[in-house]
């Protein structure tokens, strides 16, 4: 009989502890999650000092590996916002948000306007990989596709906090501004080199080559997700001196045995660099495609 | 701004939405999944048919049927397809949001959240089999898995750090035990079967909480009860209580040490009967624990190590122990992993009898999948 009595004690412990978590709070800023820095530095952009703005998988980490930890359950508990990357690069964003047991929270897929590119066009199976079938997620790599993403977010602000709509719209127009300038200052800057050919690692740069104008002619993975066989290695150095390719963009997050490799062959210069920018600060996302290209170019 | 709170028309209005749900779900196909586990194995154990020879085994194949039901609720089905035939092995909804509160409710079957590795598909393990002391101590066969439904809400907590609350209403299948025969005159068990069809309602409540260290590592702590009924028509219980630890540090971008232990104690109340005083019972208190350490570098390969030291649930409460050395290779993505195993068992003995030789087994098991279900779990 005692555990029965127990039982209601802590039923009704579950229940106060419910009443109180739901009890009216007042909120100063809107609250914002993002998968990414990017997302949640353009957030920051469009939202300005209406926003506190929160992000997930750090920078340096794979973006598509990203632990559910309940640490970020708890983080979008209290968030009224959340912006996902969507095209399935974020599918662990839906766990963490479910755990987080908010019913409050606005889901943002922030591909909902872009252009994907690199859409399988034939049934995606294992053999190619661990491919997006979507299409190539990582999007927020073209400043075009940044601004694309800021109209988005300040409508979302604007529906949660229609008091500020117009400055987060005025906000997002500027960014995008800014963002355009970025890009076509970066044109100028790649049209510049004598060869504007590139190696990645994994295909995380086609929506940057195809903003600055670059050409992608090959992968360290010879597909998403796989890592590269001594075969697939010797036909990169054959292409490497063939077309003398300059530069290797390497995530940070992956081996570093064959860019090391590829160096040592044929002296491409291997540039580390992540995806991501550093931080949710409204300047981070431009800063950091600024300083893609600096390093790109070399200066 | 002032945020709103959901009045009780809104959660019988929820209710009543999901109750009609089905008629908006299933827009598509669910996520499907299924893993295989061949494996080899050589064991020098006496009792085992195949021992001092080679054994191929399919093993366990799951099937993983998962997706949402409508914005509020998921389902989640498991099978177990093995030479039994096809079982369900979990089948249960989890009400994530809409109820008051951040209260989740699920309800269905499914392996119990008793301290960590319970929970825990055997796929995921690092090593080939849960932890003898686990299956020593827990109630049920292979693992602790029931019916029942279960509420759990996030407690208030300091920063980022998370505290989790969840008492679980069985129905309590898996503690029955059945009592042997006297062979006295009158011994309800050779009359009427001891009730040992039926069961009684059990309890299972947790408390789990999790820190960030740094940016990444975590801390997880948590302590765990379960109670219920193991003979009807005696009356007696078993209850076991566990705490447990887990940490998992990174140590860099691409390697990190998980450590993980369990403590666990079980009171259990065996039945027992004689001609004379009718129902009796008798009380083991046995208690043990189990601790590994399991290193990944590379994201992709993993060695470590465990140890396991517990009474046995008997009179002699002698203590029996286990060491184990594991290791793995992860390939494409987590579709195939290849995990190696080494353990030497040792059987406790009581005071004065022989000890019996420890028995070593060695085990190779491929874990393969499709789907978005995968061999280890992020
Ligand atoms: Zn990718
Ligand atoms: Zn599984």
């Amino acid at each position: 009989m005692s555990y029965r009595i127990s039982f209601r004690t802590v039923v009704a412990a579950l229940a106060l502890a419910c009443c109180l978590a739901s009890s009216t709070r007042a909120m100063a800023k809107i609250k914002v999650v993002a998968s990414l820095t990017d997302l949640g530095s353009i957030a920051a952009a469009v939202g300005g000092d209406q926003v506190e703005v929160k992000t997930i998988a750090r920078p340096q980490s794979d973006p598509h590996h990203v632990e559910v930890l309940p640490s970020y359950m708890v983080s979008v508990s209290k968030a009224r916002l959340y912006l996902k990357v969507g095209l399935m690069l974020d599918q662990w964003a839906d766990q963490i948000i479910d755990g987080s047991r908010n019913n409050k929270v606005e889901i943002l897929d922030c591909s909902a306007h872009i252009i994907p590119l690199e859409v399988p066009t034939t049934r995606v199976d294992g053999r190619q990989g661990d491919v997006h079938p979507n299409g190539n997620p990582h999007y927020w790599l073209d400043p075009r596709n940044g601004g694309i993403v800021a109209r988005d977010i300040a409508a979302a602000l604007g529906r949660i906090d229609p008091a500020h709509e117009v400055e987060f719209r005025q906000r997002a127009e500027t960014f995008a501004k800014e963002c355009e300038d970025s890009r076509v200052d970066g044109v100028a800057r790649i049209a510049a080199l004598p060869n504007r050919t590139m190696i990645t690692y994994h295909a995380s740069w086609v929506y940057f080559a195809e903003a600055v104008a670059m050409e992608v002619p090959g992968h360290v993975e010879p597909v998403p997700g796989i890592p590269p066989t001594g075969g697939h290695l010797q036909e990169l150095v054959d292409l490497i001196r063939q077309r003398q390719i300059p530069v290797l963009l390497q995530e940070p997050y992956y081996s570093q045995d064959a860019p090391e490799f590829l160096a040592r062959q044929t002296g491409i210069r291997v540039i580390k660099a992540s995806p991501s920018c550093d931080s949710a600060q409204p300047d981070s996302y431009l800063a950091h495609f600024n300083k893609l290209i600096a390093e790109i170019v070399g200066s | 701004m002032i945020r709103r709170r959901y009045s009780p028309a809104c959660i019988i209005f929820i209710s009543l939405w999901i109750a009609g749900a089905p008629a908006v779900a299933g827009v598509v196909n669910p996520n499907i999944s299924v893993i295989g586990q061949p494996y080899l194995m050589v064991t020098d154990d006496p009792a085992n048919p195949d021992h001092d020879r080679l054994r191929m085994d399919p093993g366990e194949t799951e099937v993983v049927f998962d997706d949402y039901l409508n914005p509020f609720t998921r389902g989640y089905f498991t099978l177990a397809l093995n030479e039994d035939g096809l079982e369900l092995e979990e089948g249960w909804f989890r009400i994530l949001r809409g109820l008051p509160g951040a209260l989740n409710l699920k309800g269905g079957k499914w392996r119990q959240g008793f301290g960590k590795l319970n929970a825990q598909h055997p796929h995921t393990y690092p090593f080939f089999d849960g932890f003898h002391v686990l299956s020593e101590f827990l109630p049920g066969d292979e693992s602790f898995n029931e019916s029942g439904l279960e509420l759990s809400e996030r407690l208030p907590s300091p920063g980022e750090s998370s505290l989790v609350a969840s008492l679980a209403w069985l129905q309590g299948d898996s503690f029955r035990q059945v009592r042997g025969d006297t062979i006295g005159s009158g011994d309800p068990i050779s009359l009427s079967g001891d009730r040992s069809e039926e069961s009684r309602p059990a309890v299972l409540g947790r408390l789990s909480a999790f820190s960030l260290i740094g940016e990444r590592s975590g801390l997880d702590f948590g302590l765990s009860a379960t109670s219920g009924t193991n003979n009807v028509a005696a009356g007696t219980r078993t209850t076991v209580y566990g705490a447990d630890a887990k940490a998992k540090l990174w140590n860099s971008e691409r390697s990190y040490l998980v450590l993980q232990a369990e403590v666990l104690k079980l009171d259990r109340e065996d039945a027992g009967w004689s001609c004379a005083t009718g129902y009796a019972h008798e009380t083991v208190k046995p208690w043990g624990w189990y601790i590994y350490g399991d290193y990944n570098w590379d994201l992709r390969w993993n060695a470590g190590a465990s140890f396991e030291r517990y009474q046995a649930a008997d009179r002699d409460q002698a203590w029996n122990s286990a060491f184990g050395l594991f290791g793995g290779v992860a390939l494409m993505e987590e579709t195939t992993a290849f995990r190696v195993g080494w353990e030497r068992f040792r059987t406790g003995s009581a005071p004065g009898d022989v000890q019996p030789d420890p028995v070593n087994t060695f085990t190779l098991r491929v874990i393969f999948s499709m789907g978005p279900h995968k061999t280890h779990q992020f």
